[in-house]
């Protein structure tokens, strides 16, 4: 699943225990969640085009402002919908918060 | 109600425990029925729900036909209980069901499908010695949670045997004597020979429910006296016994005039019914009542209806429940604005299940069908609007009389130049402005259509003709109004540049300096909210305060998504937010709200939120 451009070794999936609060959305809920997320370096996943940009820009063949950003450790598959009650008895339903599989994309 | 039999079980399940040992003959409880007269003679049997699954067991009880009592027809030994095959390895649960009829029969088959249970706990051991068993356990079953139920106006007569017919020798030097206690006045006793619970008269539901008993046993040894109690709530079953009344007016006057659509309902008379009306189980007739609508004239059946609600309540007197039922007039079609007449309905209700004479009650509904005319209020509509108006930005709005309280039809409007002979360039101006329709159909939406023609110089104030037109008969009323153009024209246009959506700007700044679509005022206006957490007063840009945010789409924002995305859209929303209520636009938002064409966020300003944390906060307060 980590396309053309493999899959680092770095990047995995972590997880953390949160409160609803936490998640700094503005829902005021005392429900708890696992989030879980994307962390690592990408750096076996980069290939010749990688390399022949950093290369053009560190040698002031393209200017500056163009370094394109490196492959990033990013979900490339959500977790389930997230439900849950708020203090004043209101049902809410978060989507795609929490990631399922990470990548190198 | 001649020839059928009234005869009931006053209770619907019996329990018992038996135990290994007994011999055969030993009785073990008894059934009783209620009578409707005291010619009546009951007649018990044990039946079978279904004469195919008779049960093993079936064949080691008797029912005495005459007197009810049930009891073992062999001895109960340690290999019957073997034989029964169930989950527990102590006891085993016995079930029998009785019927009762006033003649004699050979069937075995249950007569109905409310015969009592009988659930016997067949114990693997022997009955328990008198040292053994408890006062309790002499003078009740155990878990016996069963309350009688008995008829109204019916014979009084036995209706529970109290003694505990498995223990009656198991301490023969004791004496068990019954009696039932109550707080108010109650028509029960222990008949002291037979030690059965008795109703003395016969019961009125109208006048008690439930009597709350008390059941006292008292056993007496040589020189103590044990008294044991248990509660009973003895319940008074319902029947038709008493005929509709009206409470007040039997007349309802009604108008209808700007609500006349189909499923509108008028009036309300009150019929009231002292007996209850049940609703389970469905196909129960017990009180219902049947309403005929006693005109003949075919126009009258196909406009109105009447409709019948009926609830429970408990009367102010006594807190006993009864039936009130709600009559009420129902458009079976949408009237035309043209109908104009007066008319009298009468409405018989009949209570079918009342045996008396004066089951009915007649209910009159004077009604008065006033037409609607189609006409605006006798006012020059005059709306001011700057050159520098977007396109789509609103201009105001025009209804007919009375339009907010119309229902049941439509009126379309439309904009009409009031002299047709004018230059192609000044009719050219005109094309500045449109109306739509508003989504509940009663308001007419004025917007700007061309914004270069109210920037033109040659186009001065415009006036026009609103034609308003009823749907169905196609009456029009028409109005003037005049559109008052305010600012300076410029004398270039500006060039057809794409407008952005003000939805798209995220801070005060960007947003008052915009120009977007739908912008009343040429420039976005934003909305600045106060509160932290997810809230309806959020802070956003908009093109016009007064209609967004407003949680409501309406038909102009409805012509493009990106006019107010904040009403409109129907895409997920990222960051803390409530949607609304028809799922379409935001309801509530959590900081700021934006949108790129229709996807939205809501989130709080993290810059904003930097400039003031608690600590700035602190020096505020110290510095006020």
């Amino acid at each position: 699943a980590g396309g053309g451009g493999g899959r680092g070794q770095g990047c995995v999936l972590k997880q953390i225990h949160l409160n609803v609060t936490d998640l700094g959305l503005g829902y005021r809920s005392s429900e708890e969640m696992i989030f879980k997320y994307c962390s690592g370096p990408c750096r076996k996943s980069e290939t010749n085009y990688d390399k022949i940009l950093y290369n053009l820009v560190h040698n002031k063949k393209l200017p500056h402002k163009d370094t394109p950003p490196q492959a990033c450790c990013r979900p490339i598959a959500f977790d389930d919908d997230l439900s849950f009650l708020d203090d004043s008895l209101v049902y809410h339903t978060v989507r795609k918060h929490s990631a399922r599989k990470c990548g190198c994309v | 109600l001649e020839g059928a039999s009234g005869l009931y079980f006053p209770q619907n399940e019996y329990t018992e425990t038996v135990y290994v040992g007994q011999p055969v003959g030993t009785p073990i409880l008894q059934v009783h029925a209620m009578l409707d007269s005291d010619s009546e003679r009951p007649h018990f049997y044990l039946c079978w729900l279904s004469s195919l699954r008779r049960p093993p067991y079936s064949s080691w009880f008797q029912l005495d036909i005459y007197t009810g009592v049930l009891s073992l027809n062999k001895t109960l030994e340690e290999s019957d209980f073997a034989l029964l095959y169930h989950t527990s390895r102590y006891v085993k649960k016995l079930i029998l069901h009785a019927m009762v009829l006033p003649e004699l029969t050979h069937r075995s088959k249950c007569a109905n499908r409310n015969a009592p249970r009988i659930m016997l706990d067949f114990v693997n051991t022997t009955l328990p010695q008198c040292a053994q068993t408890d006062m309790k356990e002499l003078c009740f079953p155990h878990r016996d949670t069963s309350n009688p139920h008995v008829r109204e106006n019916r014979f009084p007569g036995a209706l529970r045997q109290l003694r505990r017919l498995t223990r009656l020798n198991v301490c023969p030097n004791y004496t068990i004597s019954y009696h039932v206690e109550s707080d108010t006045p109650a028509p029960f006793a222990v008949n002291d020979n037979t030690t059965e619970l008795v109703v003395t008269a016969p019961l009125d539901r109208e006048e008690s429910e439930c009597y709350r008993l008390v059941l006292v046993c008292t056993v007496r040894q040589e020189t103590i006296i044990t008294r044991e109690d248990i509660p009973l709530d003895v319940f008074v079953n319902d029947e038709d016994d008493n005929a509709p009344y009206v409470n007040g007016t039997d007349t309802a006057d009604i108008v209808i005039s700007f609500n006349r659509t189909k499923g509108g309902s008028f009036g309300s008379l009150f019929v009231f019914d002292r007996d209850l009306t049940p609703i389970y189980p469905i196909d129960q007739s017990h009180n219902k009542y049947v309403g005929t609508l006693l005109n003949s004239d075919p126009w009258i059946k196909e406009t109105f209806d009447i409709k019948d609600t009926f609830s429970e309540k408990k009367a102010s007197h006594g807190g006993i429940r009864e039936t009130v039922h709600d009559y009420q007039l129902v458009l079976k079609r949408n009237l035309y604005v043209t109908e104009n007449r007066t008319l009298y309905l009468d409405y018989l209700v009949n209570d079918t299940t009342y045996p008396g004479l004066e089951g009915t009650v007649m209910l009159h509904f004077n009604v008065t069908i006033l037409p609607v005319p189609i006409r605006f209020a006798n006012i020059t509509h005059i709306f001011t609007l700057t050159r520098r108006a977007s396109v789509y930005a609103q201009v105001g709005r025009v209804c007919v009389d009375h339009c907010l309280q119309i229902d049941g039809f439509g009126v379309t409007y439309r904009l009409e130049v009031p002299d047709k002979n004018v230059s192609a360039d000044l009719l050219s101006c005109y094309a500045a402005i449109s109306i739509t329709q508003s989504s509940e159909g009663v308001w007419g939406l004025l917007y700007v259509n061309d914004s270069e023609a109210l920037r033109r110089s040659d186009c001065q104030d415009l006036q026009y003709v609103v034609v308003a037109q009823e749907e169905h008969t196609q009456l029009e009323a028409s109005t003037q109004i005049h559109v008052v153009l305010d600012g300076e024209a410029s004398k270039a246009a500006q060039g057809g540049q794409q407008l952005q959506s003000c939805a798209e700007k995220r801070w005060r700044g960007d947003c008052e300096s915009a120009r977007g679509l739908g912008a009343t005022t040429g420039r976005c206006q934003w909305r600045q909210g106060t509160q932290k957490a997810i809230s309806e007063d959020y802070s956003t840009c908009s093109p016009d305060l007064r209609t967004c945010p407003d949680s409501v789409c309406d038909a102009v924002e409805s012509k493009d998504m990106t006019i107010c995305p904040q009403d409109c859209t129907k895409e997920p929303v990222i960051g803390g937010h409530e949607r609304g209520l028809s799922g379409s636009g935001i309801k509530a938002c959590h900081g700021t709200c934006y949108c790129f064409s229709e996807k939205c966020f809501c989130e709080i300003d993290p810059v904003e939120e930097v400039l003031c944390d608690d600590m700035c906060k602190t020096i505020i307060a110290t510095a006020l």
